[in-house]
Parts: C-alpha cells; structure tokens; sequence
C-alpha cells in the first residue's frame, strides 16, 4: 500500500488487460493523478496518487478503469484495422511522388 | 416494394462487415463519436457502439450510416479504401507545396505601448531597428525559393508602416522578382492604422496591397489593452479602417482581437464593434502565451475554462446574428469547420500537422534572422532562440529548411505519432504546436494530458459538433463556413 493517506490502489488481471492499454489509461488520467504500476503475478497493481487533495478514491479508481476500458477499446480497433489502414496510407501517397526522393531535379 | 428490396440487398447480417479505421470519444452520456481517417463523424448512441465493434449491432439503418461514413465496410469492398485514400491525398495536397506565408519584420518600432505586444517595443526614433534593404532582398530570394505557387507576403513590426519606403521597396521588388517565376503574390500590411495617410493608401490601391488590422473591442475595452499617447488607439483605429473601406473597398481590411482578462465579459461587445464596421470576420483569439503577455499587467490571467465560456458565448451570439440576418463569420470555427465538414485542409499554420512552423511560414527579422513561426521571433525576444533557423546574410534555403532545429519540431510533434494525438478522434480537426508546448512544457511535444494547447481546441471542437449535432440552421451555418 502506498504511504500516501490520500493514494489508492487498483488491480487489473494481466490475462485480460494488456501493459500497452494500462500504460496509455495512465497517461490519459495524468491531469488527476499519478500511476505506479508493478506487476504481481499475473496481475498489475496500480498504485493511484492524485494531483491534488479532495479527490476521493472511488473517483480515482472509476476515473482508470474506464480509461483502461477505452484504451484496450482503442488497440483492439487498431489491430483489426491496420492492414486496411496501411493500404489506405499507400494508395494516398502511391500518386503524389513524395517518396520518390531519388528522382534528379529537372 | 422498391425501398423494401433495396433494405434487404443493403442490410447486413450479424458479423457482416469489416472496421475501418476509426477513433472514439465518448461525447455525453449518451453517444460515443467516431471519426474516420479523414474526420468523417458520426454519432453513436452508447449502448450501439461496442455492440458494433463486435459485430452484433442489427440495427440496420446505423450500419447504413456507418457505410456512408467509411466507419465500416463488408468484406471485400475496394471502393471505401480507394475513397478515403483519395480524400486523404487531398487533405495533404498543401504539403508539397511549402512555403506559402512569408513575414518580414520590417521594424521594430513602435508608437503603441500594448499591453500584451510579445516583443521588444522599440522607441519610434530608433531606426537600428529597421530592416534593411539588403536584409531584404536576401529575405526575398529566399522567400521565390519556395515550392509554393501562391506566396504571401506580410509585413510586421513593431509598426511596419514606420517603415514604410523600405515595405513598399520590398512590394515593388517583389512584383519585379516575380516576373520570372509567375506566382500568386498576395501583400498584407499588420498594422494599427495610426500612420496611415494618402501616400500609403494611394500604394495600397496601386499594388493591390490587404491590410490586417487590430481591434480588441469597444473604444475603452480597446484602449484599455492598446496604449498610444493621447489613448486614441481605437479612434485612429477605427478611422484608418472606415479610411481602407472607402477608398479601397470593404473586403481590402480586416481585423483581429486579442483576448484580454478584461475581454472575458464582453463577448458581444467585441462582436457588435465588428458588425458595426462591416466587419464580418471575427477571430476570437487567447492570449499567446509568450514574451511580455505573461508580466501581470500584461493580460494573460485566466484559464482556458475561463476563455472557453468567452468564446462559446461570443459563438452563440455570432450565430443569432446569422439567425437574424447578418452573415458574420467566428474565423477560428470557420477554419475548424473546413477541417470537420469537407475534405480540404485550410493548412492554418496554428492547427496543421505536421506543425505549420517552416512548413506554413518563414519569418524574416529586421537584423536578417530567420525563425520558423511568429512565436518563435516572439520567444527570441526573451532570448529563448530554440526557433532561429538562420540569418539572411550567412544561410542558404536548404541550410533554413534542413535545419535540425526544423526537422526535429515537426517530426517530434507529428500528431499521427504523438502519444494520445494518434489515438484522439479529434486529431483530424487539430494540429501540432511544438513552439506553445516548447514555451508551456519546455519540450515540443507537450503532455496531451495537461496541454492548454489541447484542452482549449478540444473544447472548441465539442462546442462545434455538439451545436451543429442540436440545431440544423447551425449545422448549415457550418457546413458553409467550411467551404468557403
């Protein structure tokens, strides 16, 4: 448990929630609270230490979770999307010459 | 029977289509926002949108808009790839063509005594503060270097028209320079109009010559931020522009403000003063966070919660104003709204990405130093040269525009890579600002988290999609604000 009076902490299972989408959740929230992660078995504990007093634990914990909720959401539609997203990217740029950098000037 | 045949060859079984890319942001309660590639919106009510991630929604009519949207597509589809990549190119098309906006900074010196004025204000009578015309002429074969077929030349100080013979050398050798190369010049004077007389307006009708102007407000709002002897700054103001309007035309000026502590309360002021003089842009500007703004006199006091409420209620008004009749336009919405409701990318140097700086304008000072924004000459002044990209007299264009001091900003920033931008719906309407977060965070890229930078223009994005979603004359008041 943190020494902070006003820290909190959180657990997320380590077989459903990914490094990746806690790390991005802890960013997201950086302008309520600070996040010590370590992991613990298959689990991450999450220690909350908020930015600033009078935000209770109930909100910081609600305030992640959702958060990590999002941000699995987010890798999730990444992942399934990023073979058409590469093809998009190269069609765009396919006609431009932008990645021609060899071509002498004339 | 022919719509029920069309329902049944266009509905889609459970697990019938495929993700395009796309990012969320849960807007209220009730809906989520997702944006394509492009910014393509659409809003999903909440208990819909995981229901379509995992492809179990059966409602018909929202898959048929998520098609439309290029949000979804069935398997196999070419078109929406083929669609989006088109629209994608034509977003970017600006890119090769760098640079478009070229500033000389004339003078330095100044007769006004602003209260937020960024850099060093310099006695009337102190001409080493004037660019030269070697200066100048270096700077102008740097500016027909550019790619761009358009070229905009804007003249600043200080008060640029306190140098004026060199400005008008500058417009003249310009036009000369540019019968060579056959591109679109287009000249703006920043000035407060104080100096304007026939000579100057005479030039101006000549060489087809914009004038930009200032004006906070109100006779005693804008005094009160812009102070000149005699505290006559918006009478001069006010007559030069009623001036430009006469002899040249109504669309040859036009104006911007700057949000002070003592604007926050009177938005509609600020909007009337404009309707008044036939001024039908308004760009409710903040503050900029640099150089003198931040002494305590100087204006920048309040918080982006604070400039929200003022510039959301300056929003609506300019929106009754339309309802009744009266065609104003808010620029920065208008920019914004070119972003979110066509396929063009206004390529304003403040919202683009990658970052306008070098790319969307170079600034030349009056001592010949090149920096690669307005804000980068600004922080200078406070001897913070991270933006120096060289001096006129000693650098070539590709030692300006090669610059590591370029190069590393706009790669560091790029919102398609910066953490939380990549993943933002919001980020098709947005830009990076690596001098703001430089100046706020002391890196380039800024925490998303905390950024002001962030913060203001999200707010400003949600009052836009949240008032276009709700009432339909502001959704067509939008749509044609953002093909203009």
């Amino acid at each position: 448990m943190p020494q902070d009076p006003e820290a909190t902490e959180i657990s997320f299972d380590g077989s459903t929630t990914e490094l990746d989408a806690l790390q991005r959740a802890v960013y997201a929230v950086a302008d309520l609270m600070t996040v010590d992660i370590r992991a613990s078995g298959t689990d991450y504990i999450c220690a909350l230490f908020p930015r600033r007093s009078g935000l209770d634990q109930d909100t910081l914990k609600h305030r992640i979770r959702a958060e990590v909720t999002d941000q699995s959401l987010r890798l999730r539609i990444a992942r399934e999307t990023e073979p058409i997203r590469n093809l998009i990217f190269a069609l765009a740029f396919s006609e431009t010459g932008l990645a021609d950098s060899g071509k002498p000037d004339e | 029977m022919n719509l029920r045949l069309l329902r049944d060859a266009t509905a889609m079984p459970p697990s019938g289509w495929q993700l395009l890319p796309m990012r969320f942001h849960r807007f209220d309660s009730d809906s989520v926002l997702l944006t394509n590639l492009v910014g393509e919106h659409l809003f999903v009510p909440q208990d819909q949108f995981l229901a379509v991630i995992d492809g179990t929604c059966d409602d018909q009519e929202l898959l048929a808009r998520l098609r439309a949207r290029h949000l979804i597509q069935r398997p196999g589809d070419r078109l929406p790839a083929e669609l989006l990549a088109i629209k994608l190119r034509t977003r970017l098309r600006h890119l090769p063509d760098s640079t478009g906006l070229h500033i000389f900074v004339v003078t330095l010196r100044c007769e006004h005594t602003c209260r937020y004025c960024q850099v060093s204000r310099q006695s009337s009578a102190r001409s080493e503060f004037d660019m030269s015309q070697e200066t100048a002429r270096r700077a102008l074969a740097l500016a027909f270097r550019s790619p761009s077929p358009h070229l905009k030349f804007e003249f600043q100080g200080g008060e640029p028209l306190l140098n004026f013979p060199l400005l008008r050398w500058i417009v003249r050798e310009a036009n000369r320079i540019n019968q060579d190369h056959g591109k679109d010049l287009a000249f703006v004077i920043a000035t407060n109009l104080a100096l304007l007389d026939d000579e100057i307006l005479r030039f101006c009708a000549e060489e087809d010559v914009h004038i930009s102007t200032s004006l906070d407000g109100p006779a005693d709002l804008h005094n009160h931020n812009r102070r000149r002897p005699g505290q006559d700054s918006w009478q001069k103001t006010v007559a030069g522009i009623r001036l430009v309007q006469g002899r040249l035309g109504p669309g040859r000026v036009s104006a911007l403000m700057t949000t002070t502590e003592a604007s926050l309360d009177r938005a509609r002021d600020i909007i009337d003063t404009y309707a008044e003089l036939g001024l039908r842009n308004v760009f409710l500007r903040p503050i900029s966070p640099y150089g003198f703004a931040l002494r305590p006199r100087g204006g920048a006091g309040y918080d982006v919660d604070r400039w929200l409420r003022f510039y959301e209620a300056g929003l609506d008004y300019i929106i009754d104003l339309n309802r009744g009749g009266l065609p104003m336009v808010e620029s920065y919405a208008a920019i914004i709204a070119r972003k979110m409701f066509s396929n063009q990318d206004p390529g304003y140097v403040d919202l683009t990405s990658p970052a306008g700086i070098g790319l969307g304008a170079l600034v030349y000072n009056y001592d010949g130093d090149v920096y690669a924004s307005d804000e980068g000459r600004m922080l200078a002044e406070m001897n913070d040269h991270t933006f120096r990209l060289g001096n006129v007299a000693t650098s070539s264009y590709e030692d300006i525009l090669l610059n590591e001091k370029l190069l590393q900003p706009l790669a560091e920033s790029y919102t398609l890579s910066a953490p939380m931008c990549h993943s933002c719906a919001f980020e098709p309407y947005c830009g990076a600002d690596p001098v703001f977060h430089h100046a706020t965070a002391g890196d380039f890229v800024g925490h998303k988290a905390t950024s002001a930078f962030c913060r203001r223009n999200m707010g400003i994005f949600k009052a836009l999609l949240r008032r276009a979603r709700e009432d339909k004359f502001t959704r067509e008041l939008f749509w044609r604000w953002g093909q203009r």
